[in-house]
C-alpha cells in the first residue's frame, strides 16, 4: 500500500468524522498533496550528525587530492562531476545515490571550534561551549516546515541508559531540544499510541489526562509572576502540544499502524549498532506517515559521546582511534573508514526507503535533503577551516546536488563561505529565507559572510 | 571622547532612574577617564567601541559584563597606562553587577561576580528578602519522588530531568523548566507508577487495589483515594474543589467503561500537579514586615530536599501539628537531620563537596591503560569519597582538613566479618594475576607498595596533602595524555580565592604544542604570550605546582621527556629504530599566588603542599568555601542582601572549631532560606 492511497483514505474517513475542524492545518496539506498539487508537496530534512570528526580525505572522489603542503588556498570554486569518479572507500554505500550528491568541502566553522565536539554549535554555528545559544538549523527547519512534530531528534549514546542528549540541538536560546537515545522510547512516543495494542479507550483517557493537566497547571500559575510564572507556563505549554498531537496523531492512526517499524529485535538486544540501526527505522517511519519532516539522527553527537562498535571489529571509543589509536588488526584510520562506510550504509537505507514511496510524480526522496556531517567538524582536534558535508537529495528541486564534489574558496578568501551559509541556504530552498545564522565568525573581517551558498540553490 | 559625552545627553535628559545615576556618577567618568581613549568611534582597539555603551547595562549585557569582568580582574586598562583608583574600579564593577540582573548571574560559576569585599568586608545587616521561587525537583529528588508513590522496585521508570552539563554546582532553581519531552516521561512515569501502585502484590497500595476491583466505586471512595494520592505524592491534603475536581476526570474517562482505567488516570493526574514536580517556596502569612516566612508545608520540602532526595516524615509530622512555624522549631529538625545515623537523611551534605572538589569527574577522563600499574578511577574516587566522610564525621575544622590532612583512604573498602558482623577494611582492587601482570596495584598510584590495613593511612612524608592532591583530583583535572594545569589553577582561583576568569575568547584554538621532548611546565609557556596572559595568569602559576604528580596522580620528583638524541640512537644493528628513549627532565613544582584579594595569600609557592597550606590558613579561602555552600543549599547565586547569612555562617564556623553542621545549620535557618519577600 503506497502513503497516497492510504492518505487519500485517511481523508476520506476523516471527512466524515467530527473533529474535522480541528484537523484544519493537516488536512488542507493532504488535500493539496493528493491533488498532486507539486507546489504544496512537503519538504524533508534529515541531519545525520556522526561523532569525531569527518576527515576531509573521506569527501574526495577519485583524482582528486589535497594541494602540496596539504592547505587549499584557490580563490574561486572549483567543482568536479561525480558522473565517472568513485567515492572514497569510506563514502562507498552512497555510490547508487552518487547523482543525487553533493560532496561540499572548504565551507568552514571555525566559530564553533572546540576539541571533540562542537556541541549546539555544529548545528548553530555559533561557539561550541556556550550552551544552546540560540536556535540551531534544525529547529528552525522544524519550524519552517513543521510536521505534527516540528522536530525529532533521535541519537545513539555512549552508555544505553542515558535516554536524552541535549547538547546537540536547540529550539532556542537556552532551550535545549532533547535527542532521544532510547530507541524503545522514542518508538513509545512516536507510535505507542496506535501500535502498543493500547486500545481506543487508553487513547481517549490520556487525552483526558492532558486536557485536565493543561488546566490544572493553568490554576496553579496564575498565583506566580514573572519568571516563576513562565517556568509554569511552559509546563502547560507541554501539555496544551501533547494535546494537540493527539489530535492530529488521531488522523492517522491506520497509517501510522501500518509504517510502525518492528524493532523487536534490535530491542532486545541493544548494542550500538543495533540501537542506531532501530534510530534509522524510526526515522524513516516518522517522516514517511509524517509524524514530522525533520530529524536530526546523531551518532554519538554533541556532548562527547563516542560509542563504540564492537559488531564492526571496532571495539574501542572513538576517542581512542581519534587519538591515533589503532585496535587488533585495524589502524585508527581503517576504524575511521569502517565506522563511516557503517553510517554511510544507515544513511543510503533511509534515502532507500524514502525514494521507494511515491510522492506526487516522484518520489519522497525527491522532496528530501539529507545532510551528513559530524558535530566535530574535520576531525578529533578539528581546525573548521573545513567542515566536510554530504547532501543527499534536493529538496523538491531546490538545490543544486546533482552529483558534484565542491571545493569552495579557501579560508580567508574573498568568495569564502561558512557553515552558517549554508544553512541559510536549507532556509531558502525550505521556504524561509534568512541571511544570517549563528554568530560571525571574527576571523573573517574582510569576508561577507551574510547570504546563500549561491551555487547550491537551484 | 565627545561622542561619549554626547550618547550621554539624551540619556539624561528623558529620566534619572537609579541606572542612569549610576552610569553618570559613577561608569561614565571611569569610561571617559580610562576607556573610550583607545575604545573609541576611530580605529578601537582590538575592534571593541566603548563609548557608545548604553546608559542601562541590561540593554547590552554582553559588553557591559565585558567591561566589568576586565576591570574587576585588573586586565583592563592595560599596564602602560594610569591604573585606575581602586575603590572606583569597584564602585564600577558593583554597578555594572548590579545592573545587568539576574540573568548574567544566574549560572553556579558566575556567582564569584559579587566582590568578595561587598559580601565580607564589613558587618551586615539584614537584607531584603528573596523573591518568592518555584524549583523544579532535582534528579535525585525525583527518584525520591517516585519512591515515595510506590515502595517497590519500579520497572520503566525513566529520569524525566537533566542538570547543566558545566563543571560545579549544578541545581539551581532559577536554571530548569519542565520542557515538552520531559513532560511525556513524566506522564508515561506517571503511568508506570500506578499501575505498579494498583497492581502489585506486596507492594502495591492496598486502597488502590481495592479500587480498580471496585464495580462502582462510589464518590466518597474515589476521593479518599486522592487524598491517599496526595498525602503521598504532593505532602498535603487536597482541598474540597481539588477533590471535586479528581472525580470529575474519573467520571469523564469512566464513561468509556472502563472504570479501573478510569481511576488509573485520575490517580496518574496527581503525580503530575505541579506541587508534585516543583518544590514551593512562595511563603506563607505576611507578617507585616515586607516578607513571608515559608508555609510549613513549603518547609516540609524545603528543608527534606536540602539535605536529602525524600520529604521527611518527622518534619511532614510537625507541620501537621503546627509545630514547624517558627526559626527555632526548623532548627530541631535540621539538627535531628544532621545528626541522623541514615546518611539518605543528609547526603546532600557529602554530594556537596563532591560538586564542590569535582574529583568524582575523574572517571570521565579516558586514558591509556598504564603497563606498569592499575589505574582504576571508579577506586581512586571511591577512596576521596570515604575521606570526606571521614572529615564530615570528625566535623572538626573540616575546610582546612580536607584541604591538608596528611592522610588517605588507600584502595580501600569494606566486608562483612561473617563472625562479628561487623564491616572490617578490606583492599578494594585486588589485581588479577592474569590480567594484571607486571602491574603494580592501585596503592602504588598513592606511593605505597603494600596495601595499608589501618586507614586511613599516613602516605610518604612530603608527598600530597588533602583533596587536592589525592589521585582523583588530580586524574579529573587532567587531560588524556597530561596534566591540565590551566583547569586546576581555574579551579583554584574560583573555588578557593573566590576569583572569576574569562571564558576563552571565541575563535582561539587553545593548543599546548605537543612536543614530546619537552616538560608541559615549559610547552605551556605559549600563554605567556601577552594576548593568552592577561587571562592564563589568574591560572597558570596556581595550577604548576600540581606538576609535582603525573597525570595519573603518582608522585614524581622528575618528569620523563622524550630524548631525541638517544632516540635517534637506538637502533637494532640494521638501523631499525627501536623505539623512543626517555630522560628524566628536573621538575619545577614552583608557583605564585597573586592578586587573590588577601595580601597574606599572595607570593610565591615552592610546591602544591606549600600552596595549599597557605590557603588553608586564609580566611579569605574560607569564606569562598561558605560562599559554594550558601549556593548550593539554598540553589542560587549569593546577592549582596545575602551578606548576614554568608557571615553568620561563616562565624557559626569558626566559633565551632570548624564544623561544617554549623554552616549547615546556619545557613538552613537563615532570612535568605527562610523568608520570602511579599507584602
Amino acid at each position: 500500500m503506497t502513503t497516497d492511497a492510504t492518505r487519500r483514505d485517511v481523508l476520506k474517513l476523516a471527512g466524515y468524522g467530527s473533529a474535522a475542524t480541528l484537523l484544519t492545518p493537516v488536512l488542507g496539506q493532504l488535500a493539496a498533496h493528493a491533488a498532486g498539487d507539486k507546489a504544496a508537496a512537503r519538504k524533508r530534512v534529515v541531519f545525520v550528525v556522526q561523532c569525531n570528526g569527518f576527515s576531509p580525505a573521506h569527501l574526495m572522489p577519485s583524482g582528486v587530492a589535497r594541494p602540496k603542503g596539504g592547505k587549499f588556498t584557490n580563490e574561486k570554486l572549483e567543482e568536479v562531476s561525480l558522473a565517472d569518479r568513485t567515492l572514497h572507500a569510506a563514502l562507498e554505500p552512497l555510490t547508487p545515490f552518487k547523482d543525487r550528491l553533493a560532496l561540499l568541502g572548504g565551507l568552514s566553522g571555525r566559530i564553533a571550534l572546540s576539541d571533540h565536539s562542537a556541541n549546539h554549535g555544529a548545528l548553530g554555528a555559533y561557539p561550541a561551549n556556550k550552551g544552546p545559544m540560540a536556535q540551531t538549523i534544525d529547529c528552525a527547519l522544524g519550524e519552517a516546515i513543521p510536521g505534527i512534530a516540528p522536530h525529532v531528534g533521535l541519537g545513539l549514546a555512549e552508555k544505553p541508559d542515558e535516554t536524552l542528549n541535549y547538547r546537540l540541538s536547540a529550539a532556542g536560546p537556552g532551550k535545549a531540544n532533547p535527542i532521544q537515545c532510547s530507541p524503545g522510547l522514542a518508538f513509545k512516543a512516536l507510535f505507542g499510541s496506535v501500535a502498543g495494542g493500547t486500545s481506543r479507550a487508553a487513547f481517549d483517557r490520556r487525552t483526558n489526562l492532558l486536557d485536565f493537566m493543561a488546566d490544572d497547571v493553568r490554576r496553579a500559575r496564575d498565583g506566580l509572576v514573572g519568571d516563576e510564572r513562565q517556568k509554569f507556563d511552559q509546563y502547560l505549554e507541554a501539555f496544551e502540544n501533547l494535546r494537540d498531537r493527539q489530535g492530529k496523531i488521531d488522523a492517522i492512526k491506520d497509517e501510522l499502524k501500518a509504517r510502525a517499524p518492528r524493532l523487536d529485535a534490535q530491542l532486545a538486544n541493544p548494542t550500538e549498532t543495533n540501537r542506531l540501526g532501530a534510530q534509522f527505522e524510526i526515522a524513516a517511519a516518522a517522516l514517511i506517515t509524517g509524524l514530522t519532516n525533520v530529524v536530526t539522527l546523531t551518532s554519538g553527537g554533541g556532548g562527547q559521546h563516542f560509542p563504540p562498535f564492537p559488531d564492526l571489529g571496532v571495539p574501542i571509543g572513538g576517542h581512542h582511534y581519534g587519538h591515533g589509536g589503532g585496535v587488533p588488526g585495524k589502524t585508527a584510520e581503517e576504524c575511521f573508514v569502517a565506522v563511516r562506510q557503517y553510517h554511510c550504509k544507515l544513511v543510503a537505507g533511509l534515502a532507500a526507503k524514502l525514494a521507494a514511496v511515491k510522492e506526487g510524480d516522484g518520489t519522497m526522496l525527491d522532496n528530501t535533503v539529507i545532510v551528513y556531517l559530524s558535530d566535530s567538524g574535520d576531525g578529533h582536534h578539528p581546525q573548521l577551516h573545513e567542515w566536510p558535508v554530504v547532501l543527499i537529495g534536493d529538496l523538491g528541486g531546490k538545490l543544486q546536488t546533482r552529483g558534484r564534489y565542491l571545493q569552495f574558496p579557501a579560508y580567508g578568501q574573498k568568495a569564502h563561505r561558512t557553515m552558517a551559509n549554508l544553512y541559510c541556504t536549507l532556509l531558502h530552498a525550505a521556504g524561509k529565507p534568512r541571511d544570517t545564522f549563528g554568530v560571525a565568525d571574527p576571523g573573517l573581517k574582510d569576508v561577507d559572510q551574510k547570504g546563500v551558498v549561491a551555487e547550491l540553490l537551484a | 571622547m565627545t561622542r561619549l559625552v554626547l550618547a550621554l545627553v539624551p540619556a539624561l535628559a528623558t529620566s534619572a532612574s537609579a541606572a542612569d545615576t549610576g552610569f553618570r556618577d559613577t561608569a561614565a567618568p571611569f569610561l571617559t577617564a580610562h576607556c573610550v581613549k583607545c575604545h573609541g568611534p576611530d580605529k578601537p582597539a582590538g575592534g571593541v567601541r566603548l563609548d557608545d555603551l548604553p546608559a542601562d547595562p541590561a540593554k547590552d549585557v554582553e559588553r557591559w559584563a565585558a567591561v566589568r569582568d576586565q576591570v574587576r580582574d585588573g586586565l583592563m586598562p592595560p599596564a602602560k597606562e594610569p591604573k585606575p583608583d581602586a575603590a572606583q574600579a569597584r564602585a564600577v564593577v558593583a554597578w555594572v553587577s548590579g545592573a545587568t540582573g539576574a540573568k548574567a548571574a544566574r549560572l553556579p560559576n558566575s556567582g564569584n561576580l559579587i566582590p568578595h569585599e561587598l559580601l565580607f568586608g564589613k558587618p551586615a545587616a539584614a537584607g531584603d528578602a528573596p523573591a518568592p521561587r518555584v524549583w523544579r525537583l532535582s534528579p535525585d529528588a525525583y527518584v525520591g519522588f517516585a519512591s515515595q508513590v510506590f515502595r517497590g522496585k519500579l520497572n520503566g521508570l525513566v529520569q524525566p530531568f537533566t542538570l547543566i552539563p558545566e563543571r560545579g554546582i549544578k541545581d539551581f532553581a532559577g536554571l530548569y523548566a519542565i520542557d515538552e519531552p520531559s513532560t511525556e516521561i513524566l506522564v508515561r512515569n506517571a503511568e508506570a507508577m500506578v499501575e505498579a501502585q494498583t497492581t502489585a502484590k506486596n507492594d502495591g497500595v492496598r486502597e488502590f487495589v481495592t479500587l480498580v476491583n471496585t464495580a462502582e466505586p462510589t464518590r466518597v471512595q474515589l476521593e479518599a483515594a486522592v487524598q491517599l494520592q496526595f498525602k503521598m505524592a504532593i505532602g498535603r491534603a487536597a482541598t474540597a474543589d481539588e477533590a471535586a475536581r479528581f472525580a470529575r476526570l474519573y467520571e469523564k474517562c469512566a464513561g468509556t467503561g472502563d472504570r479501573p482505567g478510569a481511576v488509573k488516570t485520575m490517580l496518574q493526574a496527581v503525580l503530575l500537579k505541579t506541587d508534585a514536580v516543583y518544590r514551593s517556596e512562595l511563603g506563607g502569612k505576611a507578617d507585616g514586615t515586607g516578607r513571608r516566612m515559608l508555609a510549613p508545608a513549603e518547609l516540609v520540602t524545603a528543608v527534606s530536599l536540602a539535605l536529602g532526595d525524600k520529604r521527611d516524615a518527622g518534619l511532614a509530622a510537625a507541620a501537621a501539628k503546627g509545630e514547624l512555624a517558627t526559626r527555632e522549631q526548623v532548627a530541631a529538625h535540621v539538627g535531628r537531620l544532621l545528626d541522623s545515623p541514615r546518611e539518605a537523611d543528609r547526603v546532600r551534605v557529602f554530594r556537596f563537596f563532591r560538586e564542590y572538589f569535582e574529583y568524582d569527574n575523574a572517571t570521565d577522563v579516558f586514558k591509556d591503560k598504564p603497563k606498569t600499574f592499575i589505574h582504576e578511577p571508579r577506586q581512586l574516587v571511591a577512596d576521596t569519597d570515604r575521606l570526606v566522610r571521614h572529615v564530615l564525621a570528625a566535623d572538626r575544622d573540616v575546610f582546612r582538613e580536607l584541604l591538608t590532612t596528611p592522610v588517605s583512604f588507600v584502595n580501600y573498602t569494606t566486608k562483612e566479618n561473617k563472625q562479628t558482623r561487623k564491616q572490617d577494611p578490606a583492599r578494594a582492587v585486588v589485581p588479577n594475576p592474569n590480567n594484571n601482570k607486571g602491574q603494580a596495584g592501585v596503592e602504588s598510584v598513592y606511593g605505597l607498595e603494600e596495601w595499608p590495613a589501618v586507614q586511613p593511612a599516613a602516605l610518604p612524608a612530603n608527598t600530597r596533602l588533602g583533596v587536592l592532591m589525592q589521585p582523583s583530583w588530580l586524574a579529573a583535572w587532567s587531560t588524556n595524555f597530561d596534566n591540565d594545569p590551566v583547569r586546576r589553577g581555574r579551579w583554584v582561583r574560583e573555588r578557593l580565592l573566590g576569583g572569576t576568569v574569562p571564558d576563552l575568547p571565541i575563535g582561539v584554538a587553545a593548543q599546548v604544542p605537543d612536543d614530546p621532548h619537552r616538560t608541559f611546565r615549559d610547552r605551556l609557556t605559549v600563554t605567556r604570550d601577552a594576548a593568552c596572559w592577561k587571562c592564563h595568569q589568574r591560572m597558570d602559576d596556581l595550577g604548576l605546582p600540581f606538576e609535582q604528580f603525573d597525570h595519573y596522580g603518582r608522585f614524581r620528583t622528575a618528569e620523563p621527556v622524550l630524548d631525541p638524541e638517544a632516540t635517534a640512537k637506538n637502533v637494532d644493528k640494521k638501523g631499525k629504530p627501536l623505539g623512543p628513549v626517555h630522560r628524566d627532565a628536573k621538575l619545577d613544582t614552583t608557583g605564585t599566588v597573586a592578586d587573590s584579594g588577601d595580601p597574606k595569600l599572595d607570593g610565591p609557592v615552592t610546591d602544591p603542599r606549600d600552596l595549599v597550606r597557605r590557603i588553608a590558613a586564609s580566611d579569605r579561602a574560607r569564606q569562598v568555601f561558605v560562599r559554594h555552600a550558601f549556593r548550593y543549599f539554598l540553589g542560587r547565586n549569593e546577592t549582596l542582601a545575602d551578606a548576614k547569612a554568608l557571615q553568620d555562617a561563616d562565624r557559626a564556623y569558626t566559633e565551632s572549631g570548624g564544623s561544617f553542621k554549623a554552616v549547615v545549620m546556619a545557613l538552613l535557618t537563615s532570612d535568605s532560606f527562610l523568608y520570602r519577600s511579599g507584602m
